[in-house]
Order: C-alpha cells, then structure tokens, then sequence
C-alpha cells in the first residue's frame, strides 16, 4: 500500500483536521461554522474553500439559518464522510501497521 | 470514489504530507476536539466526585456518634447548600461552554429537561409520602437519588446512551442501597456512592477521550 490509497480530499492537514474535529460529535450533531473556525484555528475565507470541497464531496453538509438580521451556517459530518474517515484511518493503520 | 487531485493548497495544504505525520495529526485533532467538546470533562467529574466524598463524609462523621440521631448540625447545612450550588454551577457553566455551536443530539431536548427537572422537583413530595407511609428511609439523603436517577436512565436510554443509562442506575441503586444503612450511615453510603458513580463516569470519558483513532 502507498500513500495514493489514501483518500486525497481528506489526506490535506486541513481538511483532516475538519473532519476529524467533526467526527467527535455524535452522528447528525452539527457545528458552527464560527466555533469550527474556533477549534481549527482558520480564517474564515480559508475554512469555506475546504469545506466546499468537502461539500461538494458529500463529505460533509452544511446549512445556513436565519435569525432576524444574524445568520448562521452550520456544518455536519455526513454519513458517506463517516465512512469515508473511517476508511480513510484503516488505510493509515494499514499503512503503517506495513512499515 | 477516484476525486481529482487536490489542487487547494492554501495554508494546511498537503504538499509533503506523509501518513504518519497523518496519523499524528488525526490523533491530536480527535483527542482535542473531544476535549473542548466534552458537556462532562473527567477533570470536573472527578473533581466533583471527590468533592461530594469530603462534604458527604464530613457530615457522616458528625452524624454517627449521634444517638438519638437527629441529622446534620447547624454548621453543616450552609457547606451542603453551597456545594449545591457550587456544583450546579460550575456543570452548568462548562456544559454551556463545550456547547457553543452545537445542536443536536448532545443537546437536552426541552422535553428531556422537564422531565429531568420534574424528577428533581417530585423528590420532596415522594419523601413526605414515604414519611407518611412511615418507611423509615423516607428522609435519608439516599432517598434523593432514586427518582433523578432513574429519570437520567430513562433519558438516557430513549437517546441511547448506554453509559448515562448505567450511570443513572447506579445513582437510584445508590439510593436504594442507603435505605438499609440507617440515618448516619445512609450519609456514608451516599457520599461514597456519588464519589464512585462520578469517578467511574471521569475515567470512562478519559479513556474515550484517549482513543486514538489512527
């Protein structure tokens, strides 16, 4: 096994960091976008570029509230992105159970 | 799945990165974010836990020479009341904290809260009915314990916590089992109780906490 097993959109510091920090809510459990910008310590305008490409995987969902004049976007782990850490993390082990 | 290759390489972009350097960040990233996402951090449970051992046990030890027995003295009852509330407070203030931005299934649902409220609410009414009926257990701290108690499992248990399910058991076992230990001793029992339902929750979440994934 090399590293082109591992799933490319997660195997980015980044958007490992998302979907781990995501994982560690109970399935169906959202977060905010500003508390999850909190917990990575990004900025904003980096954050949305991951998180669409995690979207656009299916990897993750998000929605967008509106509250008067505050909105908020939230963001979820979704089932498919659950699997997908999970194979993801087997294929680490895999990988360096191997070395 | 076959995406394309990456091509977002802004700040944390994985040019060189290798799978253990993988491995570590994943591990690190779990274990904080179940850390600052904990509503029950082990650090508060066990604090807490000692805490209800050495008030609880303070006034077993003033309460078991009394014969008749005739409770807790005058000095006692202001430490009790504000160990409540230091300990309402400060579950409270943390919960609310790790909770910032989450909704969801870790959150009570409003129904949940009323009934866990009414569980505490109901406590009194059940122990003058005790009292009335004459069990002799009716006003012993233990009492307390089963009705919330089993009002936590059975929260619990309809959202399938099966860790929250057992710790409300044990609390309403705790009150069960102070039944038998009489007046003082039922001091005892429930400070020991507390301090081990409390203690077995913090190294329950410390060791989820520590799992490594990677």
């Amino acid at each position: 096994m090399n590293d082109g097993e591992l799933d490319p959109l997660i195997h980015v510091p980044t958007r490992l960091k998302i979907v781990a920090t995501l994982a560690a809510l109970p399935d169906g459990d959202t977060l905010s976008f500003t508390r999850l910008q909190d917990l990575i310590g990004l900025t904003p305008g980096n954050l949305i570029i991951h998180l669409r490409k995690l979207e656009e995987a299916d990897y993750i969902s998000s929605e967008k509230t509106r509250n008067g004049t505050v909105s908020m976007t939230t963001v979820a782990l979704t089932g498919h992105g659950r699997k997908a850490l999970d194979a993801y993390t087997q294929a680490l082990r895999d990988l360096l159970g191997g070395l | 799945m076959n995406p394309a290759p990456d091509t977002t390489t802004p700040a944390g972009g994985g040019g060189n990165f290798d799978p253990q350097q993988a491995a570590a960040l994943l591990d690190q990233t779990t274990q904080q974010a179940r850390r600052k996402l904990a509503p029950s951090p082990p650090w508060l449970l066990a604090a807490r836990g000692v805490a209800v051992l050495a008030v609880l046990g303070a006034i077993w030890l003033t309460v078991r020479g009394q014969h008749p027995y005739k409770g807790p003295t005058g000095a006692d009852l202001p430490i009790l009341v504000a160990f409540v509330i230091l300990n309402f407070t400060a579950t409270v203030t943390v919960r609310k904290h790790a909770m910032t931005g989450v909704r969801g299934k870790t959150r009570f649902r409003p129904a949940e809260i009323t009934i866990l409220a009414a569980s505490w609410a109901i406590v009194p009414v059940i122990m003058w009915a005790l009292a009335t009926a004459g069990a002799s257990f009716a006003w012993y701290p233990t009492t307390i314990l089963i009705i919330p108690g089993l009002a936590w499992a059975a929260v619990q248990g309809a959202r399938e916590g099966w860790r929250g399910t057992a710790v409300g058991l044990m609390l309403a076992a705790t009150g069960v089992a102070g039944a038998f230990a009489g007046p003082a001793g039922s001091w005892a029992v429930a400070g020991l109780g507390l301090c081990a339902v409390l203690l077995a929750q913090a190294a329950a979440v410390a060791r989820r906490q520590h799992h490594t994934p990677a």
